[in-house]
């Protein structure tokens, strides 16, 4: 029974890597421009779609992984430029009626564009089969996925940490109205931001379409597990994002087997547990 | 004067000549509505359409009933049963409806055949929860699937036949009513064959993420996994099911599968070797199913789905119901209902009396590889079929 217990451990650990990813894009988001994105969930969906399209045209994965989360990027800069930037200084309650309209949207359209059913997405070739140690088997593509999960949180991190750009998010989290008189073009660092959160989100949902395929009303369950993430971690903490994913999916897992019919309800309350401790959450701040 | 009193014969003639067309038009501008229940927006819509086109063939195929026009009119449930019931109860209150067809939940069907019972309508639906022809059935009430009996022995029996070292079973079960019906019945199973049922993870209905419960499985080592969930919830654990090798290390059997339209969504990859239940396939081979078959191609250029055919099968029985009893009345179609044998797409299907439950044969297919496939349709070959249904004394159902 031991060595169950440490197979979902494992388990989680993996499903942890992925709900970051979910997760990161939104905690970027609402770190920088203090907004708060319930379409997150929708753009996920149509990079799995995206996905779905470009292998369907190509066959080929690594293009689709390529090209969708920059196509999802495009759409999220254009919907930033046109409609976020008129609605950034309103309170959040308007935020959440605007971005779950165009969550909407862009669900219903993808049941125009695609249809009602779901659609399948194949495991790619050189990714396909199990590694068996034991007792425990578990898929080589969920290997690659967190392996390239923490590729994904390496590249965050300099980006966040060593670069230019990151700086200024980063000053600008704590300041809009200072990094503005330095010089800086605000309303561009915020379009890109978004762009880069949203596009995070599609590269999410291509790399999820294996797993669960593009479903057409699986929005909203991402955006709970991204927003449990979020607010385990701390609104806006990037290292908040890689914990609160990696304590979700170990929750989640362990619960599958010490709790199965609660398993998902758990990570509801384990965030609940958190945020008694920690308001803010484990690395977040008032 | 001879002039006029031959222009006076003339119009009465005309008048006496033209009274039956009058008459006729009289009443044939009085026309009957049929409605149809479907889940065309939300989470079902993918049922709800196809659905829909199969209750419209059959109401084209109608064409009129007893002399008055056929107008097919649909109610979109939206895969709520709270909407369901309410739109029902206007339908009856406002525009007379007494004659439905349909629902995709068992939750809506439930309330629906409530309100239609109330009312002397006739209630004809596919949904699967044991309750509808049993312990809640009701005299306007009609149920053409297998419940969750037959469904568990249709496939685990010639299952067990077919593999006869598998002596140790595991199930994935979603943890609500219909599950704990699929659950049930797999154990009894189990336990009249001698087999192992050596262990159960329940789920929520909300579940999609499955590697914890596959971990469960796999460390069970059965030698058949029974996944005993339906919808996106089956073909998501399918899926990472097959992500995960199980089908290198056990059989899997999907129960209670939606048929065509899920098969096209999983594709060859997910499907080849695994055994799946379905209430229909549009390759059985009987004279209705041919006819369906080539209806449905003509009208729509598709093969039928369980959906289509379901809603098809269900809409025809009740309106040759009317036309064979001459009545629009409620509880003189109900009772012509009773005991109907007829020709359905799975072969001869007849109406049990006892709990108006359609008895029929429930399949279980085996899904091919896509090199073993002639068309792009061809994803599954019947291994069994079947009719299994317990005694109507074992439902539940009181129709006295």
């Amino acid at each position: 029974m031991l060595s169950l217990y440490l197979l979902q451990i494992v388990n989680g650990l993996g499903l942890g890597m992925i709900y970051f990813l979910i997760a990161v894009g939104l905690t970027i988001i609402f770190g920088l421009l203090n907004f708060v994105n319930f379409a997150h969930g929708a753009f996920f969906l149509l990079g799995s779609y995206l996905c779905y399209t470009a292998v369907s045209l190509t066959g080929n994965f690594w293009l689709a992984l390529l090209v969708a989360p920059l196509l999802v990027a495009a759409l999220a800069w254009v919907v930033e430029r046109v409609l976020i930037q008129r609605i950034y200084h309103l309170p959040h309650t308007f935020q959440i009626l605007v971005t779950l309209g165009i969550a909407l949207i862009i669900q219903e359209a993808s049941v125009i564009i695609w249809g009602p059913v779901g659609k399948s997405v194949a495991v790619p070739a050189a990714l396909r089969g199990v590694v068996v140690i034991g007792n425990f088997v578990y898929p080589h593509y969920r290997i690659f996925l967190i392996a390239f999960s923490a590729l994904i949180a390496l590249a965050l991190w300099l980006l966040l940490e060593r670069t230019r750009f990151g700086a200024l998010v980063r000053a600008g989290s704590e300041s809009t109205e200072t990094v503005s008189l330095l010089g800086t073009n605000i309303f561009r660092l915020f379009s890109v931001t978004f762009a880069l959160g949203v596009g995070l989100a599609g590269m999410a949902g291509v790399l999820f379409a294996p797993l669960r395929g593009a479903q057409p009303f699986v929005g909203p369950e991402i955006l709970g597990v991204a927003f449990v993430v979020v607010v385990i971690g701390g609104m806006g903490s990037f290292g908040g994002a890689l914990v609160g994913g990696l304590l979700v999916g170990v929750v989640q897992s362990v619960m599958t087997t010490l709790w199965p019919q609660g398993a998902s309800l758990m990570i509801y309350g384990a965030m609940a547990a958190v945020i008694l401790i920690r308001p803010y959450g484990l690395f977040g701040r008032a | 004067m001879q002039r006029r009193s031959l222009l006076k014969a003339g119009l009465v003639a005309g008048g006496l000549c033209s009274l039956p067309l009058a008459v006729r038009q009289a009443f044939a501008a009085d026309p009957f509505t049929f409605y149809g229940l479907k889940s065309m927006s939300g989470a079902f819509a993918s049922y709800g359409k196809y659905a829909d086109m199969g209750s419209r063939l059959a109401v084209k195929e109608q064409g009129e009933l007893l002399g008055r026009p056929l107008n097919y009119k649909v109610i979109d449930t939206e895969g709520n049963a709270g909407k369901a019931v309410r739109k029902v109860q206007e339908a009856i209150q406002q525009d007379g409806a007494r004659f439905f067809q349909g629902c995709t939940l068992s939750s809506s069907a439930l309330a629906v055949a409530k309100e239609v019972d109330k009312a002397g309508g006739v209630f004809m639906t596919p949904v699967g929860a044991d309750e509808v022809t049993g312990k809640d059935c009701n005299a306007a009430t009609f149920r053409w699937s297998v419940p969750t009996y037959g469904a568990i022995r249709e496939t685990m029996v010639p299952l067990i036949k077919r593999l006869p070292e598998a002596k140790r079973w595991y199930t994935i079960t979603p943890q609500y009513v219909f599950g704990e019906a699929l659950l049930e019945n797999a154990k009894q199973v189990c336990k009249e064959h001698g087999l192992e049922h050596v262990g159960n993870s329940y789920h929520s209905l909300q579940e999609q993420e499955f590697s914890g419960y596959l971990t469960n499985a796999l460390a069970a080592q059965p030698d058949v996994l029974v996944l005993l969930n339906f919808g996106s919830q089956s073909s998501n654990a399918l899926r990472q099911a097959v992500n995960f090798g199980i089908k290198e290390r056990m059989k899997v059997l999907l129960v209670w599968s939606a048929g065509l339209d899920q098969f096209q969504e999983l594709g060859s990859d997910v499907l080849e070797g695994v055994y799946l239940g379905a209430q229909y396939w549009h390759q059985v081979d009987t004279p209705m199913n041919r006819e369906l078959v080539a209806a449905t191609k003509a009208a729509y250029g598709i093969n039928p789905n369980y959906p289509l055919a379901a809603d098809y099968i269900s809409t025809k029985v009740m309106l040759q119901a009317i036309v064979k009893t001459g009545s629009f009345d409620g509880p003189t179609v109900a009772k012509a209902l009773q005991g109907l044998s007829y020709e359905g797409p799975t072969g001869s299907e007849s109406i049990r009396a006892g709990d108006h439950q359609v008895i029929k044969d429930y399949y279980l297919l085996l899904g091919k590889a896509a090199s073993e496939r002639k068309d792009d349709d061809d994803l599954a070959t019947v291994v069994s079929a079947g009719k299994s249904f317990p005694e109507v004394a074992a439902t539940g159902c009181s129709l006295a």
